[in-house]
């Protein structure tokens, strides 16, 4: 086990060195220039100049790049608007704001809309996807499926507004989305983040009640499932404790991948709800041509898929006694 | 759903009776107010209360709290609250059409003797900080003397050159360190004789002072608690509003400042408690918020969001919401550049065709009508002084899509029927769609026209290169403060032609140089601002470098419960400073 996690994490930490260098190539080869966006109405060649030598972009990209590295890892007190402890991305271009603390500041917010989400399309999802299983080929199972079919195709860019419309301005029955320290007021925490969760949830539960189905529908047509119940063994049992481990394996990859990738950022529902996540805050890196910025948020959701990956692949052990690690 | 469908109105009577609104704000035009002008407190909004919080849903958070480094119509706004400078614009109508230039924090707007070469300033008395400490001479210093130094920016240059007497980034030679390495600028530039009193010293006469520091990137910065980078976060601020808290990117708020004295300020209001300022909001968002107008929305506002193009049309023609919204101009001025370099562009026929035969029709479309778009005569905006709501030179108010049949005859008059076009257009969703439509205009004119797409991000950058390949190409211009000196010469000197300056079609006509250099020395703005009218019609009637697109427009609305909501045409937007809870 130790040995897998090591292995693991060096692997990690190289695919992540690489990202920084292709972060750091493509930025600069983009035709797109961050002076620009800084230095106003009455820009020219010497202003431009200026912008660069202050943010030191007129140093070499490789310098650029090992002073990254340096600082990364080393921390920095040469910024002038105040100490960068490692792990030091910098001070943000556009807003000046220490890197580092942004992405903590930010977190929460993302954190608890995914795992609010999650839990909601964990259950919603999987619950309807074993009761199709369950109900195969009755009307239960068809209005499942079509149902997953349809909602699985729409968009959190339709649906957002729709339920913002219907739900919270339309009927007052929930409140305007927005965050709230869940430390400082837990009941408007959850309120603030109730539509948010739901319209998040939604097309992953669906996307989930379909996996879940056909992989349960698979597990019970191998060959262990029809032993056991020539062997006498009832209906459920065979369903929850043979068939559902079975197909856990595949649900768990996919779910690890999901909450690696949403933890680094749900871009689009941030958006919509005007949560400020880690999402909205690539969109910003981007939009502002944020070089420090764009290399902690780039990082940072890499960092999480990377790490609910290893985790993934560890719990294999657990729900499968066969997998061995090492 | 978003975007170009809107219904558009109907044109001709829209477009008439705002020109006779704009003929009764070009009559006011913003003069320099004594200290009688300048004395606080402002006069009441009427059936204003005092008390309560206001919600603000914002877009944007703020990138710069420095004035030094504000610059941004957002940052630009807050900082009305905030801050304070030798100068600003007192509203002297309940409309926010009609304002005067006075002292803010000087006992009144300037005095010179010299025609504009010497600019003498006396602060008032119980001028304050937040922090408690009084505002003295030595802070106006060091305000000025810390633009010089390499980390400002990203504010406005103007007073910088002027004090230095030059044009570019030449003026941080004076100072190239600030005022941070115990160097200052002599008095021959800028002097502070007592605690109460400031001169600046031009070598050239600039008769727009006043107007210059009304700009929130002049506002005062505390000697004392000049913290450089970090005053960026943490200002010390001056005005009726201080920062109790600031999460860039997520909220700030807002609260009465004590120290603020109202008997020192002819411009600004303390009615509201404090100020909520949410960021992330999109226009979509904060209009449908407002719209629904429920629970904490009630008091809320936006002070920059604009009320998004698909509700628009719904939220002007909805009578019950017309005491919640407000509409005005935003400073910016479309217009098509002719590229002046180009050898087959020398010919005027060819120019007036083009004048001529352009469609304004789909740029007004494209970005949802006439209530987003207004279609422009002259290049003057209507809250400049100067603007005249009759000079419309092509006809473009009576037929803006154009007038393709004289076009085609002066083409033919000139021998040049078919010449080669090309259009270089912003790639964005609403310039494919008003590229393509101009050009079929332009077609049917007789030009064989070549579009040609330029990324959104770099677009400014291609077209602002010298020898770049486009004939024609659409920008836009924004005023920095209510006079045409912030866009005539910025746009047209001859002299400024250079990579990335803003002479984008590269004209070098040695009349309006030399306007240029007339106009910017009268010292009578009322006078000057009539110049600069005179000198708009000689850059469209006789050089044609130019067509006038639109005056850019925008809708804003708020709560229920917001009193006091007024479309300021210097903010260009919400006043903020005037706002009340009902």
């Amino acid at each position: 086990m130790l040995r897998f996690l090591v292995r693991r994490i060096i692997g990690a930490v190289v695919i992540l060195f690489l990202l920084s260098i292709v972060t750091f190539v493509l930025f600069f080869g983009v035709p797109r220039d961050p002076a620009l966006l800084m230095c106003g109405k009455t820009c020219n060649p010497d202003s431009i100049a200026n912008i660069h030598h202050v943010l030191g972009l007129d140093k070499p990209i490789t310098e650029q790049y090992w002073i990254f590295l340096h600082n990364l890892v080393a921390g920095s007190d040469q910024f002038a608007q105040g100490p960068c402890p490692a792990p030091c991305f910098g001070y943000s271009y556009h807003t000046n704001d220490l890197v580092w603390s942004t992405l903590m500041d930010r977190l929460p917010t993302t954190v608890s809309l995914t795992l609010g989400a999650a839990v909601c399309f964990l259950v919603v999802g999987l619950g309807t996807g074993l009761l199709a299983a369950w109900r195969r080929g009755t009307l239960v199972d068809k209005t499942a499926t079509a149902g997953a079919m349809v909602i699985s195709s729409l968009q959190i860019y339709f649906i957002g507004p729709l339920a913002l419309a219907i739900l919270v301005y339309q009927t007052h029955w929930f409140d305007k989305p927005a965050y709230n320290e869940f430390t400082g007021d837990p009941l408007s925490w959850f309120t603030g983040l109730i539509i948010p969760w739901v319209v998040l949830s939604t097309i992953f539960a669906a996307q989930y009640t379909r996996m879940a189905r056909s992989a349960m529908i698979e597990q019970l047509q191998e060959e262990h499932v029809r032993t056991a119940r020539a062997k006498g063994m009832s209906r459920s049992y065979v369903f929850f404790r043979y068939a559902w481990r079975g197909s856990l394996i595949p649900i768990v990859t996919i779910f690890g991948i999901d909450l690696g990738s949403l933890l680094g950022g749900a871009i689009i529902t941030e958006y919509t709800f005007g949560l400020p996540g880690l999402g909205q805050l690539a969109v910003q890196s981007v939009f502002f041509s944020d070089l420090p910025l764009l290399l902690g948020v780039m990082l940072f959701a890499a960092t999480m898929i990377l790490v609910f990956n290893i985790v993934v692949d560890a719990t294999y052990a657990f729900i499968d006694p066969r997998v061995r690690l090492s | 759903m978003l975007t170009g469908c809107s219904k558009g109105g109907s044109d001709a009577g829209d477009n008439k009776k705002q020109d006779e609104q704009n003929a009764q704000r070009q009559q006011a035009s913003i003069k320099f107010g004594d200290a009688a002008d300048s004395t606080g407190p402002a006069p009441a909004v009427p059936g204003a209360k005092n008390g309560g919080s206001m919600e603000v849903l914002q877009r944007d958070s703020y990138a710069h709290l420095d004035p030094a480094q504000i610059y941004v119509n957002d940052e630009m706004t807050v900082a009305q609250l905030i801050h304070r400078g030798l100068t600003g614009y007192k509203a002297t109508s309940n409309d926010g059409k009609q304002h005067e230039v006075v002292g803010d924090l000087a006992t009144d707007s300037g005095t010179t003797t010299d025609g504009g070469k010497t600019w003498k300033y006396t602060l008032k008395d119980g001028i304050k900080f937040a922090d408690g400490t009084p505002i003295t001479s030595k802070d106006v210093r060091q305000t000025f003397e810390r633009l010089f130094a390499p980390f400002i920016n990203q504010g406005p240059t103007y007073i910088q050159q002027w004090l230095a007497d030059t044009t570019g980034t030449g003026y941080r030679k004076l100072l190239p360190d600030g005022p941070y390495k115990g160097k200052h600028l002599p008095d021959s530039v800028l002097s502070t004789p007592d605690d109460k009193t400031i001169v600046f010293h031009f070598q050239k006469p600039h008769p727009d002072l006043p107007y210059a520091l009304a700009m929130a990137g002049y506002s005062v910065v505390s000697a004392k608690g000049d913290t450089k980078e970090k005053y960026d976060k943490k200002p010390v601020t001056s005005g009726p509003y201080k920062i109790q808290s600031f999460k860039s990117g997520k909220s700030m708020v807002l609260v009465k400042n004590p120290d603020w004295d109202p008997k020192t300020d002819p411009i600004r209001h303390q009615y509201v408690d404090r100020f909520n300022i949410t960021f992330n909001q999109q226009f979509e968002a904060s209009t449908k918020a407002l719209l629904a107008d429920s629970g904490p929305d009630r008091t809320g506002i936006s002070w920059n969001n604009q009320v998004d193009a698909g509700n628009l049309s719904e939220v002007l023609r909805d009578p019950k919401l017309k005491s919640r919204v407000v509409s005005g101009y935003q400073p910016y001025v479309g217009q098509m550049n002719i590229n002046m370099s180009k050898p087959e562009m020398k010919d005027i026929r060819v120019r007036q065709a083009i004048a001529y035969a352009l469609p304004v029709t789909p740029f007004v479309r494209a970005y949802g009508g006439t209530d987003a778009m207004e279609v422009a005569g002259g290049l003057i905006s209507p809250t400049v002084s100067g603007y005249d709501p009759k000079f419309d030179p092509y006809g473009k108010k009576k037929k803006p899509a154009g007038d393709p049949a004289k076009a085609h005859a002066l083409l033919k008059a000139a021998g040049k029927l078919n010449m080669k076009l090309t259009f270089g257009y912003i790639n964005t969703p609403e310039g494919q769609q008003y590229s393509t439509a101009m050009a079929a205009g332009l077609k049917k004119a007789g030009f064989d026209v070549q579009r040609q797409e330029i990324p959104a991000e770099t677009f400014y950058d291609q077209v602002s290169k010298l020898n770049n390949t486009y004939d024609i190409f659409h920008t836009a211009w924004g005023a920095d403060w209510p006079s045409a000196s912030t866009v005539l010469p910025p746009l047209y000197d001859g002299r400024q032609i250079a990579d990335g300056a803003a002479n984008y079609s590269q004209v070098n006509d040695p009349h309006v140089n030399s306007e240029i250099d007339r106009i910017n020395t009268i010292t009578d703005p009322v006078k000057s601002a009539a110049e600069w009218e005179k000198l708009d019609k000689y850059l469209l009637t006789k050089v044609i470098n130019e067509v006038p697109t639109a005056y850019y427009k925008q809708t804003q609305i708020a709560g229920s419960k917001v009193g006091g909501l007024v479309y300021d045409d210097v903010i260009g937007g919400v006043d903020p400073r005037r706002l009340y809870i009902k």
